[in-house]
């Protein structure tokens, strides 16, 4: 959600958020994402107002963005009635909020503001917040049962000690949920989705003709603007790089958040909406359990558009450090990066869209740093459990109620 | 142009501190000594005079051994304005005892730098380290005592002497070290297997990206007399990281009573008779290696002298799970060779390890005998504080949740921020999971050292 900021509201509005950074997202006075039901990651930051390539002056503004359980308007609704009066704290900064809100107005105001994602990636789709809270609950059950030495008796086969561990799991009351497997995820979506995996393939066959032509003279259009690109250098200002540092690295989880103007031109523009598509459509079908392109340690992100496509905004929620994220980005996904971030103003130089780019280490990383905007509000819902472990106790609680082979059950041991 | 790398690799050993090439392993005492500067103008003269006799990585050395190292407010005390000015990394400028970079290396509560011996805010200020290394006792406080005699009449006050201990193989906890040391490419005659590209640790040289890494450059305009090299990246500029190198130092206290207490108390059978057997193995699950130095990857059961300097494995090669070296280990969390993901076990994986090592040449102090403290001046090099020593601490020494675990620090080294820290000990059927362990490695004093090329020493001191 994008919302332009009053007149002379934007201190006031970027002192309300370093309070409730203050007093921490989850708990805050004014909006306790904590008590919100359904929210993965939420975050709140500033852009302040700037200008395009061609002078015009893009007006400072307030993101919302949160990453919750379907279905959206159960958070709509949340945010505009029982929580109304902290959403008024916000947003009520913000151009033409209603003077008198009410759950209704509210509600309106809100889904005016919506902005839609070009794309967006889900570690895994269809996990609720409850579930990963449960399965960290059934994990530490588990594990606590195992600490006295002993209890499983060195002599058993590792089927025998699944067993042991399934009679002690399901035999308490507060964890006989596990002997269902999860939830699966609405037929009706289930449905939409079949429908979106055979759909997009279909529009490029059909359009093969005319596409592969397309792409080629693309290609050679953004090589021949590639070789007029100016690449920005130098690391960040220490201020810049400090004022981030403020919010970084407080629990196993971070923030990213970062903007950038698109380069000039409709090869540029309609590169990045075409690639952003294909990607969308990769994280949905191909990258929707548990890895992008082999890096696991991404939670959710989203690519969004503003401005008319004049910006971008990239937001991710992802395990460790920025250095070791940025080198996963430099490791395994610099093609990736490339196709959709050579679009943007500064980038290191590429060739061919997906080449060069990201591999110029320093580059990539002053670029990245220099374009990241600080993110006074996040919340995670999990912030000790990276994504790779959220994943193993998903595992652990899918097998557990099943009897299990010699080798499986090894292997289900191995995750304790 | 970074991109512009150089193809063959010879090294300018003559314009290296020997720090770069070799341990000095031949001369067992060593002395680290603390400068601040008090007159600038004397200090530099003072430190040209040290910088002909520096020891090089060109040549062994004799029977002692000198280098030196500046912090970057050492930098700006003796030539204002460059440490600001030349693109120094920002770990090295801000320094390491930031209020964020006490939080990315663990050094809070008890090991907050407000603690510390030396190094901590309100502190004298270090400006300059001496390491000074020799083949007696004798000739080490000889040397030591002409080099405090002309620093205290040539600008400089000694604020600390961080004494060291006679090297010997074994450390403070009994356990074999310094074994896996990363092989600079183009040092050795001869190219040898798990070679790491020398620019990872010398600046101005090729890392494992191809790359030159970020390095404090000046106008040239700067060094008119050419005292600097330039650039070898194209830019024109003068190149006054060349050969130089960061050196991170840190005092480490070892509280060597209470692992041994933790191993035994943790392994006393149910009438809580100690069985010295079980503790071994416990402090060698916690290492990664036997006191030999065999690793458990190859000798799981008991520890074999035979393979003590044994470098040759592969984690997930022989033990994917674990069960003979705990995932996480010491050796395997600061050396994961081919365990790390997307691919263990492939060229890849060694690959990305390969971007994360760290030279490493600390030295013991006290014993652990004497009942007074004993610990390590923990001593390494390397070219990117932030890929490399900072990656090292804080994603996988003291990642709670490194390679899957929860709650897990380095066994050994890490810092425990909560009653629930674990170590688990794979095994068949059921893991071993140990709780509450204490911390055995407490931080007393630390900063962040440039250690510079020869020449880039002479720029910094010859008068402007």
């Amino acid at each position: 959600m994008r919302a332009p900021i009053k007149d002379a509201r934007y201190d006031d509005l970027a002192r309300a958020l370093e309070r409730m950074r203050e007093e921490g997202a989850a708990r805050n006075s004014v909006l306790p994402f904590a008590d919100l039901p359904g929210v993965h990651f939420a975050r709140l930051f500033l852009v302040p107002e700037s200008k395009d390539l061609g002078d015009v002056v893009l007006p400072a503004c307030l993101f919302y963005m949160a990453d919750v359980d379907a279905p959206l308007h159960r958070h709509l609704r949340d945010l505009a009635g029982p929580f109304g009066s902290g959403a008024d704290a916000v947003f009520g900064h913000c151009d033409d909020y209603p003077p008198e809100p009410s759950p209704g107005t509210r509600l309106v105001w809100l889904l005016e503001r919506m902005v839609a994602p070009a794309a967006t990636y889900t570690h895994r789709i269809g996990r609720t917040v409850e579930q990963v809270h449960d399965e960290h609950h059934l994990r530490e059950a588990i594990e606590s049962y195992l600490d006295p030495p002993g209890t499983i008796p060195a002599q058993l086969t590792a089927a025998e000690a699944h067993g042991r561990v399934r009679s002690f799991a399901l035999g308490r009351d507060d964890l006989k949920w596990a002997r269902l497997g999860p939830r699966r995820v609405g037929l009706g979506y289930r449905i939409r989705d079949a429908v979106h995996l055979v759909a997009l393939p279909l529009a490029v066959l059909l359009l093969l003709p005319v596409l592969v032509p397309a792409v080629v003279v693309m290609l050679l259009l953004i090589r021949r603007l590639e070789r007029k690109d100016v690449a920005e250098s130098g690391p960040a200002p220490p201020e810049h790089a400090h004022a981030l540092e403020l919010t970084e690295d407080h629990v196993a989880q971070n923030p990213f958040t970062a903007i950038g103007l698109v380069k000039p031109g409709r090869v540029r523009h309609l590169t990045m909406r075409g690639v952003l598509l294909g990607l969308d459509y990769a994280n949905r079908h191909v990258y929707n359990r548990d890895n992008l392109a082999g890096v696991r340690t991404i939670h959710f992100a989203r690519w969004v558009p503003v401005d008319d496509g004049r910006r971008l905004i990239f937001a991710s929620s992802y395990d460790g450090t920025l250095e070791s994220y940025m080198d996963d980005f430099i490791d395994r996904l610099s093609w990736g990066l490339n196709a959709v971030f050579s679009n943007g103003m500064g980038y290191p130089s590429t060739r061919w869209l997906i080449l060069g780019g990201a591999k110029d280490e320093t580059a990539f990383k002053n670029y990245l740093r220099n374009h990241q905007i600080v993110t006074p509000v996040w919340y995670s819902a999990y912030d000790t459990i990276p994504a790779r472990n959220v994943d193993a106790n998903s595992q652990l609680r899918e097998e557990l109620p099943s009897t299990l082979d010699e080798r499986a059950a090894d292997e289900w041991m191995a995750l304790l | 142009m970074d991109g512009a790398a150089v193809s063959k690799v010879r090294l300018e050993t003559e314009d290296m501190q020997g720090l770069l090439a070799r341990g000095f392993g031949s001369l067992r005492f060593a002395n680290f000594l603390l400068l601040g500067v008090t007159d600038a103008a004397g200090a530099a003269g003072t430190l040209a005079g040290w910088a002909d006799q520096l020891t090089t990585a060109r040549n062994k050395p004799g029977d002692i051994a000198v280098n030196l190292a500046l912090t970057a407010t050492g930098i700006e005390a003796l030539a204002p304005g460059v440490a600001t000015s030349s693109a120094f990394s920002e770990q090295f400028t801000t320094g390491m005892t930031t209020g964020y970079r006490s939080r990315l290396l663990g050094d809070t509560g008890e090991d907050d730098p407000r603690g510390w011996a030396w190094g901590g805010p309100g502190a004298d200020v270090v400006h300059v380290l001496l390491l000074v290394y020799a083949d007696s006792a004798d000739r080490l406080s000889t040397r030591c005592a002409e080099l405090v005699g002309e620093a205290e009449s040539g600008g400089l006050r000694v604020l600390h002497r961080l004494d060291t201990s006679e090297l010997t193989p074994q450390e403070n906890f009994g356990f074999h070290d310094g074994i896996s040391q990363p092989r600079l490419e183009g040092l050795g005659a001869r190219r040898a297997a798990g070679e790491v590209k020398a620019g990872e640790f010398v600046l101005g040289y090729p890392n494992e990206y191809g790359l030159l890494t970020e390095r404090p450059l000046l106008p040239a305009a700067a060094d008119p007399r050419g005292l600097l090299p330039r650039d070898v990246g194209g830019s024109g500029s003068a190149d006054l990281g060349r050969n130089g190198s960061y050196l991170v130092l840190r005092t480490l206290r070892q509280d060597v009573d209470a692992f041994h207490a933790f191993t035994d108390t943790a392994t006393r059978d149910a009438a809580g008779r100690p069985d010295p057997a079980q503790a071994g193995l416990l402090a060698a699950k916690i290492v990664g290696r036997w006191p030999s130095g065999a690793p458990l990857v190859l000798a799981p059961g008991q520890d074999d002298p035979s393979l003590a300097d044994s470098n040759d494995f592969g984690y997930h090669e022989f033990d994917a799970r674990g069960l003979a070296c705990p995932l996480g280990s010491h050796v395997r969390r600061t050396n994961p060779r081919d365990s790390l993901e997307p691919h263990p076990g492939t060229e890849a994986s060694l690959e990305i390890n390969r971007r994360h090592r760290l030279l490493r040449r600390g030295r013991s102090y006290g014993s652990p005998t004497s009942g007074q403290e004993c610990g390590v001046h923990f001593i390494c090099l390397n070219a990117n504080l932030a890929r490399q020593y900072e990656f090292v601490q804080h994603t996988w020494v003291n990642n709670p949740v490194f390679n899957g675990l929860e709650d897990e620090t380095d066994p050994l080294v890490g810092r425990r921020s909560s009653k629930r820290s674990y170590f688990t000990t794979p095994a068949r059927p059921v893991r071993r999971r140990y709780t509450e362990l204490p911390q055995f490695v407490h931080v007393r004093g630390g900063a962040y050292f440039f250690l510079p090329g020869i020449r880039a020493l002479r720029f910094l001191t010859s008068p402007t």
